[in-house]
């Protein structure tokens, strides 16, 4: 990739080394008024631009060059010939093409009366500043300063009918529903004596009902009893401190040992009922 | 003065009416509570006290579970996962507890069989440990 542009690049050096250079010969301005009387007709130096050319409404201006090769004085017809008209201030530019003959010979008409599309928008104050720029395969491309013009104003450009959302909308505010409240703490602790009245009640009957446990403590029950009590601690410890993982864990751990001494708790329990 | 007569025997007419009806409401009252003192009665004498047992823990999760739902429906529903982990708790366990009532009960022997108390047994505690599980995971 490296050695294919470096190659390219040489080539393009060479070319342009031998490159002959395009130059104008006679380039001319006319000014004519709608009366077809002449206003203005001067020569352009390229050295030096001349003062700016004013066109009034109908005025028409005519300009014509030979475009030839610096040296040999040969007529030369470029494969594009530009007249580039642009707004320093405002940054319009409008280009037009010249139709050049084969001998090099260009004429070009700007009638005011009937101006082409190619010309920017101007202002009532604006210079625009005419360039001519040239373009051909077997010469360096060139550009020159022709003159500054003065046209009347243009018609304000009229406005897209969605021009206004082009420009920072009002901003948006996002309205979020309220965060929910809690209660006061009056009738929170209503609310939490509220729930907790059942196990009132629950004591209340068990104290009348009094039931009786005889085999509780008994060796082959109490391990049963211990790891029950065991999982809800560890649930308890879970819904505090613990991770998922961590619960599954100890859990099923834990499960194994339930398992078992509720195998040998229950089967003890069968024996009891059927003696 | 047979008009006032007549009007007299009209107000006696009218207050026997009355003291009737509410003589009904009373009997009506007195039935129902009858009913229910000899529902009651019979509960106790036929129910052993095993069952009992398992009755309270019962009547205590659905007290549990409306006090639980009248607070929220009368206060606010505010931690809402925390109103579904403790109400689903009281009728999760509710349901556990009431087939084990139902598996123990020896009168239910038949529809039983191959169910023994143990096993019985052995799967609430199963069922409940899930449950709590899971209603921990949700209370938050």
């Amino acid at each position: 990739m490296g050695v294919l542009s470096l190659c390219l690049l040489s080539l393009l050096t060479l070319t342009s080394v031998d490159a002959a250079i395009l130059t104008l010969q006679s380039p001319r301005f006319t000014i004519t008024s709608a009366a077809a009387s002449q206003l203005r007709s001067e020569p352009i130096s390229l050295k030096e631009k001349p003062s700016p050319l004013t066109l009034g409404a109908a005025d028409v201006l005519k300009l014509s060059f030979q475009v030839v090769e610096k040296d040999g004085e040969k007529g030369v017809q470029p494969h594009q010939t530009f007249l580039r008209f642009y707004d320093p201030v405002t940054g319009e530019e409008g280009i037009q093409p010249v139709r050049v003959s084969s001998t090099g010979k260009a004429k070009f008409e700007l009638n005011m009366a009937k101006p082409p599309a190619s010309i920017p928008p101007t202002t009532a104050t604006n210079l625009l500043s005419v360039s001519l720029l040239l373009g051909s395969f077997e010469h360096s491309p060139a550009k020159y300063e022709l003159f500054d013009l003065v046209l009347p104003e243009s018609q304000s450009v009229p406005l897209h009918e969605l021009e206004h959302t082009f420009h920072p909308q009002p901003p948006i505010h996002h309205t979020f529903r309220a965060e929910q409240k809690v209660p006061p703490r009056i009738i929170s602790a209503a609310g939490a004596a509220l729930v907790l009245a059942p196990w009132v009640a629950l004591l209340g009957l068990l104290a009348h009902l009094q039931p009786s446990v005889p085999y509780l403590f008994s060796i082959n029950i109490i391990p049963f009893i211990a790891t029950l009590a065991a999982f809800e601690g560890l649930l308890l410890w879970y819904w505090v401190d613990l991770k998922l993982g961590q619960v599954l864990l100890y859990g099923s751990i834990l499960g194994v040992f339930t398992a078992a001494a509720g195998k040998q708790a229950l089967a003890t329990k069968s024996d009891l009922r059927r003696k | 003065m047979p008009s006032s007569k007549s009007t007299s025997a009209k107000q006696k007419s009218a207050a026997n009416a009355a003291s009737a009806t509410t003589h009904q409401a009373q009997q009506q009252v007195a039935q129902t509570s009858n009913a229910v003192q000899t529902l009651l009665k019979a509960y106790n004498e036929t129910t052993s006290s095993r069952l009992k047992l398992i009755d309270t823990f019962l009547v205590f999760l659905m007290l549990s579970g409306v006090m639980q739902f009248a607070y929220c429906v009368l206060v606010t529903n505010f931690p809402f996962n925390a109103f579904l982990a403790g109400f689903s708790s009281c009728v999760g366990q509710f349901v556990l507890t009431a087939s084990l009532r139902s598996q123990v009960n020896p009168e239910n022997g038949a529809v039983f069989k191959e169910v023994s108390p143990e096993r019985a047994f052995a799967d609430f505690v199963l069922g409940s440990i899930v449950l709590h599980f899971f209603v921990y995971n949700f209370l938050g």
